[in-house]
């Protein structure tokens, strides 16, 4: 076990260490992860036996017929063995294999399921994730205080009353922070030493001019491509270079605006005897009425 | 309250961490540079900076975190040997410079790097033989410096399924700190302040009583927390947790004020690895020898003039600015600390958190200008008393029970920065390493022999592919291909080894070759990651 300073020159990787990570694990699985208070990932895989079981209980045609969708249940305040009372679909294709799924109330448990949406309304639920709690992002509502007494080494854990304590404004200490730190936040992610330029993740924000009204209305769209291809193949996307994962999936995430997106994409062989390409064009119309 | 009372409380915390990095397969090996790097310009000269206030009477706190890779690395006998080559051929090369300088401008600038590393050597060879981790010991000991641990390879938490995984990363953290330190680790610095709500508990059962978040991850807490950052919390499992002030952060951040950007500081990107005769330099080069950053640099940042028209680096007149700099920082915070005090009825405690690398490596006078703050906290002025958390919590044991909210100290807040289109692919590998990990270590309450090594390796390759390291260098895109390798690696060697213990048909050769490569933990015990373990330690 020690290094004893010995020096295999010359020595690289076993051939193992060079070959692609396994694209599946041979079982029906999903899990959901949390990424702030919008957002969450979720991944799946579902075996050809799973499929094939699917087809036996419920027709050879269900996925074609079937709309495949992710349901996203709201599991706040849920029992052990109670359903959800809350749900919502996004579309997704099967193959796509993992999902970034937004969703609109922040500070709440989610779980979610893969499954086919049939015709007569009917869900076919394929895979079921692990509970999520999504932070609240914002400053809590809750005022009552409680005070704890703790010793060195945690033998006596005392909640103390909170009467001497109670006072007026105690909020306020959280809310002015917040407002601070959001401020320098704002300043701090552009000159910060991450420079990490990620994906967009804007939440939508009420327009100042309709917080006075007391309905309102946003929506926004965006543009996720995704694709699989052998793992040292070359591929492009309008042009540009697609780096793949090592199981060689990829995906990109894009602004849509109005008009046509055209893109190509195109996969070489790593040895170039070899080529596919399939063109995307995706076409956004936007119109409201005005109000 | 008698005049020369503090009114507040101020905690410096430095995080000192890199991932492991250790390559006996090479002679040489390029990433390692990070470790030698370091600690030549900041583990080191933090220690330096210890040994003179200790030296002169002055009196200090601070608060560090020395993550198990790094105390793994600091230890391991293949790494030292290596730095001593690293810094005995800076030195050859300082020396040859102070000459070739002679009667020019860069004179002093080239014996200032002579006086560096020699003394480097000093403290390294003479002071502590070898063995810095025991210099840390020391300032440990005295009640000067807390040392506090880490998740055992810095583990994103926050994106782990199995709790499995959380106690394991915390267990073996906590009982490497024993190892090292001779006691248990007070506090934790949680990877990239990700917490993850009810983790706490975890920590609790290691003995650790606090750690650290970002400023959102007190104040977006339930209930409100009433006096902000500016004092702990208990969670509901009686943990304390600090939160991150901001203002101090950004006074030394910020790319617009901050203090690093002034023009008499070291410019980062005129480096001797390329301003040299290629000949002359490519001794001190890589065996490939490709130009590189070697650590020696002559020239200050000089205003907002192209690299060609840097002018010379002025040791002296940086330490002045670095002295200057640390009394307006001083004087910020005893100012801030009137203000809270009289807003919050309370004595507040600033809490200023920063990555260790940042002073010394990053920012090269930021060594100096901590030497500086702590001789000026020492004696010039009595309003704010600088403490470890653990002081703190002895002097005020009484604290607000608040859940606090999920968060990290990345962009944005939360773990996007470990969880997007680079690295989200990580995940489902990581998880099923995870798995098959727990499964091992209930399957095998009590091996031995090979069986029980070839778990251990296990349980250190999944330990290795944890690092949020991995996640961190492919969202930043430095490294990206060295991080993929690695994240690759250990997955296939994981995989590699629980498919032939479950066939029970072990190589031996190939079991032995892991234990020589990822070192990482000598005394590994897999059944750390088993759910007994687990649920013992959650009810605790």
């Amino acid at each position: 076990m020690t290094s004893s300073g010995q020096i295999k020159k010359g020595n690289t990787s076993p051939e193992a260490e060079h070959k692609a990570l396994p694209e599946g694990y041979g079982a029906t699985e999903a899990a959901l992860l949390p990424r702030d208070p919008n957002w969450m990932f979720i991944y799946w895989e579902i075996t050809e036996n799973s499929r094939t079981n699917l087809t036996r209980a419920h027709g050879a045609d269900i996925f074609q017929k079937g709309r495949q969708v992710i349901r996203v249940y709201d599991m706040s305040g849920v029992t052990d063995g109670g359903a959800p009372s809350k749900y919502f679909d996004i579309p997704v294709m099967l193959e796509a294999k993992s999902w970034y799924v937004n969703v609109q109330e922040a500070g709440r448990a989610y779980c979610c399921e893969v499954g086919l949406v049939m015709p007569d309304g009917t869900f076919i639920g394929i895979v079921k994730t692990n509970t999520v709690n999504l932070p609240g992002g914002r400053v809590s509502d809750v005022t009552d205080e409680k005070w704890m007494a703790v010793t060195a080494d945690f033998d006596k854990l005392l909640q103390l009353s909170g009467v001497e304590y109670i006072g007026k404004g105690s909020g306020e200490v959280a809310k002015s922070l917040a407002q601070r730190w959001e401020m320098l936040r704002a300043v701090f992610s552009r000159a910060s030493s991450w420079g990490v330029s990620s994906m967009s993740s804007q939440n939508l924000q009420k327009p100042e001019h309709q917080q006075q009204k007391k309905f309102w209305l946003v929506a926004d769209c965006e543009l996720i491509l995704y694709g699989a291809t052998e793992p040292d193949a070359f591929v492009t996307v309008s042009g540009r270079k697609v780096t793949l994962n090592p199981d060689g999936t990829f995906s990109m995430r894009f602004a849509l605006p109005d008009g046509v997106v055209d893109m190509p994409i195109k996969a070489m062989s790593a040895d170039e005897t070899d080529s596919r390409e399939i063109d995307i064009k995706v076409t956004r119309a936007t119109t409201t009425d005005g109000k | 309250m008698a005049n020369n009372e503090e009114k507040g409380y101020l905690s410096l915390v430095l995080h000192a961490h890199l991932p492991f990095i250790r390559h006996p397969e090479y002679e040489d090996f390029l990433e390692e540079d990070w470790f030698f790097e370091a600690m030549c310009e900041t583990y080191i000269p933090l220690l330096d900076i210890y040994e003179k206030l200790t030296a002169e009477g002055t009196d200090f706190r601070v608060t560090m975190s020395i993550t198990p890779p790094l105390c793994n690395m600091m230890a391991d006998d293949l790494l030292r040997e290596r730095f001593r080559r690293y810094y005995s051929l800076r030195l050859e090369l300082a020396e040859k410079e102070v000459i070739r300088t002679r009667n020019t401008g860069f004179y002093e600038v080239a014996k200032m790097y002579e006086r560096k590393f020699r003394r480097i050597r000093e403290l390294y060879e003479d002071y502590y033989h070898g063995r810095i981790l025991d210099g840390f010991k020391k300032f440990q000991d005295m009640g000067k410096l807390e040392i506090i641990t880490c998740g055992a390879t810095h583990g994103f938490l926050p994106l782990e399924l199995r709790r499995e995984a959380v106690h394991a990363q915390i267990k073996l953290a906590a009982d490497n700190y024993r190892k090292h330190f001779g006691r248990g680790p007070r506090g934790i610095w949680l990877a990239e302040c990700a917490y993850n709500p009810g983790d706490d508990v975890f920590l609790k059962a290691q003995g650790i009583r606090y750690f650290f978040l970002e400023t959102h991850g007190i104040i977006y807490g339930s209930p409100r927390p009433r006096y902000g950052v500016y004092a702990p919390v208990y969670c509901p499992s009686g943990v304390a947790a600090f939160g991150r002030d901001m203002e101090s952060a950004q006074q030394v951040w910020s790319a617009e004020t901050g203090y690093p950007g002034d023009h008499r500081y070291r410019e980062f990107y005129r480096d001797l690895g390329y301003d040299l005769e290629y000949d002359y330099v490519k001794p001190y080069l890589h065996q490939d020898g490709v130009r590189r950053n070697i650590g020696m640099k002559y020239c200050k940042i000089t205003g907002k003039v192209g690299l060609n028209e840097k002018a010379p680096y002025n040791p002296q007149e940086a330490r002045d600015m670095a002295a200057s700099h640390a009394g307006n920082f001083m004087f910020n915070r005893e100012r801030q600390i009137e203000h809270l005090e009289h807003f919050l009825g309370k004595k507040p405690i600033v809490v200023s958190m920063y990555d260790a690398e940042l002073y010394g490596h990053w920012w090269y006078e930021g060594t100096d200008f901590l030497e500086f703050l702590f001789k000026k906290m020492h004696h010039d002025q009595k309003t704010v008393k600088m403490v470890t958390p653990s002081e703190y919590l002895g002097l005020h044991p009484d604290n607000q029970v608040v859940q606090p909210s999920m968060s990290t100290w990345g962009d944005k807040g939360y773990n996007e920065v470990w969880l997007n289109g680079t690295n989200d692919w990580m995940y489902r590998h990581l998880h099923k390493q995870v798995e098959r990990m727990v499964e091992l270590a209930n399957k095998f309450p009590a091996a031995d022999g090979t069986l029980r090594r070839a778990l251990n390796q296990c349980a250190r390759e999944v330990v290795l592919g944890m690092s949020s390291d991995w996640a961190f260098l492919m969202t930043v895109g430095t490294a990206k291909s060295y991080s993929t390798k690695r994240f690759v690696a250990h997955t296939h060697r994981f995989n590699g080894l629980y498919e032939q213990i479950m066939g029970n048909r072990l190589e031996e050769g190939w079991l032995k070759d892991l234990e020589w490569r990822d070192n990482i933990f000598p005394e590994m015990d897999y059944r750390v990651f088993s759910t007994e373990e687990m649920e013992k330690a959650a009810k605790s």
